[in-house]
């Protein structure tokens, strides 16, 4: 159904940035950065020192025995789609439940039940295991959850393709909704994953990035040359995406029209990132919204703090925007990767000069790396005139890259 | 307090039953309790008197008071032993 438009209207937020949309643009606006030193029992021998946790009490959200029948990872999906609703206003109540969907990404699903699980088998000799640990521990677990917990009967799916899973969530959402086939969507995803066994897996991959020795905060710096990786989040996000006549139908509020959304495939490398399929990607979400580059105001970049990631991302930036001087920051240095729940975070960091007309920083991006010459926005955020259109990065593992647009509501 | 108090406490805790209309009786099923979230409440049920209920166990206990009489002879079996 060509003329369709999806627009946003009501985002969720769950982070090492505070559980909720207001908190979390706050911390962007002030660089307040949510990494800090993991606590031993997080740790154990693996080795990793920082971390952004989520500041999370399950009593605080979820009544009697129902927090122990759902993965961390799912707690952090209904808590974030629960705000996206009730920010959005949208009645479900009165809408055909069987229009409306569940989009969801995530790169391990379950962790702490799997990890729990193979720690009572391994450690203890114990196979009795928990018998909700397949269904809390299951990929899928969280975006079937949010789906139980409205009756959401529309079209479901749940994306795992690493850091880019829930961008990717976005963006086939945003399809969904065009095709005809679904009126609205819950896209987003989250992601848990901060245990010893997982972390000791990051850790053998040497991507991580070491604490800083004077600021255990200031560890994850983007773009910097004294960058040593990138630090692990967790979290969600959720996007409430809906069809634009419904939503004017009913008065909602507008905050962005997702029109842009680029899928490619590096098919060269597991781990290491190419700067030709990062290009495609941001071409084609160019191309699919009808925008020229000098359209595109902001960019939160994938910026991993990674050596090499930081530069093919910047290069990739360079060849596609030429000297439009577009501004360009990762957000990661504050709420750290989220991986499967990233791209739907940085989708809501990017569309934070819709609201607020900011653009988020670049935490700890003191000393700019010659081979990362973008127009960065270091340290602070900067007070802008509201841009017509931004873009989000997300590049995975795996080599699948997708690129959001949104324009302005 | 008594053993079938401290089933019914957990139970009211973790099956979110209704402390009115809590009946020892009652099957669990009608309860509104399915075959999964029993289980699981068998695991604090271990926990809590530090006792093993099963799968043998399991089939035989429906009701809560089934359980108390279950947890009691457990208990018993212990302190003997």
């Amino acid at each position: 159904m060509p003329g369709r438009r999806v627009a946003v209207t009501g985002i969720g937020i769950v982070s090492a940035l505070g559980n909720n949309l207001q908190e979390f643009y706050r911390s962007l606006a002030g660089a307040r950065s949510g990494v800090r030193r993991l606590p031993d029992e997080v740790t154990l021998g693996s080795g990793v020192q920082v971390g952004a946790l989520a500041d999370w009490d399950p009593a605080a959200h979820f009544k009697g025995p129902e927090a122990g029948a759902l993965d961390r990872v799912a707690q952090f999906a209904l808590v974030a789609a629960s705000q996206a609703l009730s920010a959005s206003g949208l009645d479900l109540a009165a809408v055909d439940r069987e229009r409306v969907g569940v989009y969801w990404g995530t790169g391990m699903g379950g962790a702490h039940t799997l990890e729990g699980a193979f720690k009572s088998v391994y450690g203890k000799n114990d196979f009795r295991l928990r018998p909700l640990s397949v269904v809390m521990a299951m990929n899928n677990a969280a975006g079937s959850n949010v789906a139980v917990k409205w009756g959401l009967r529309g079209p479901f799916a749940n994306f795992s393709t690493a850091c880019s899973s829930s961008a990717m969530a976005i963006g086939e959402a945003m399809q969904v909704i065009r095709s005809g086939r679904a009126d609205a969507v819950i896209a987003g995803g989250s992601e848990a994953l901060l245990t010893p066994g997982i972390l000791a897996a990051w850790q053998a991959l040497r991507t991580l990035a070491p604490m800083d020795a004077g600021d255990a905060t200031a560890s994850c710096k983007p773009f910097d040359k004294r960058r040593g990786g990138l630090v692990l989040g967790e979290g969600a996000a959720v996007l409430l995406l809906e069809e634009e006549s419904l939503a004017r139908a009913r008065g909602a509020t507008i905050l962005a029209f997702i029109t842009g959304y680029g899928n490619t495939c590096d098919a060269a490398h597991m781990s290491k990132p190419d700067r030709d399929g990062q290009v495609r990607a941001m071409r084609q979400a160019l191309t699919e919204s009808g925008l020229q580059p000098e359209a595109i105001g902001y960019i939160n970049a994938h910026g991993t703090a990674t050596i090499v990631g930081d530069v093919v991302e910047c290069e990739a930036i360079r060849e596609v925007f030429g000297d439009s001087n577009v501004p360009v920051s990762s957000t990661k240095s504050m709420h750290g990767h989220l991986l499967g729940g990233a791209g739907a975070l940085e989708m809501a960091a990017a569309l934070m000069p819709f609201s607020e007309g900011i653009l988020p920083p670049t935490a700890n991006l003191e000393q700019p790396d010659p081979a990362c010459a973008v127009r960065h926005v270091p340290m602070k955020s900067e007070r802008i005139e509201v841009p017509r259109a931004v873009m989000s990065n997300s590049f995975a593992f795996g080599g699948s890259n997708v690129v959001l647009i949104a324009e302005k509501g | 307090m008594q053993t079938l108090d401290r089933i019914k406490d957990l139970a009211i805790k973790e099956l979110s039953l209704d402390p009115a209309k809590i009946d020892p009786n009652a099957p669990l099923a009608d309860l509104g309790v399915d075959s999964l979230t029993f289980i699981e409440f068998m695991f604090k049920i271990e926990d809590e008197f530090g006792v093993k209920v099963s799968d043998e166990d399991l089939r035989n206990i429906k009701c809560l008071a089934d359980l108390e009489r279950h947890v009691a002879a457990s208990l018993q079996a212990a302190a003997k032993a």
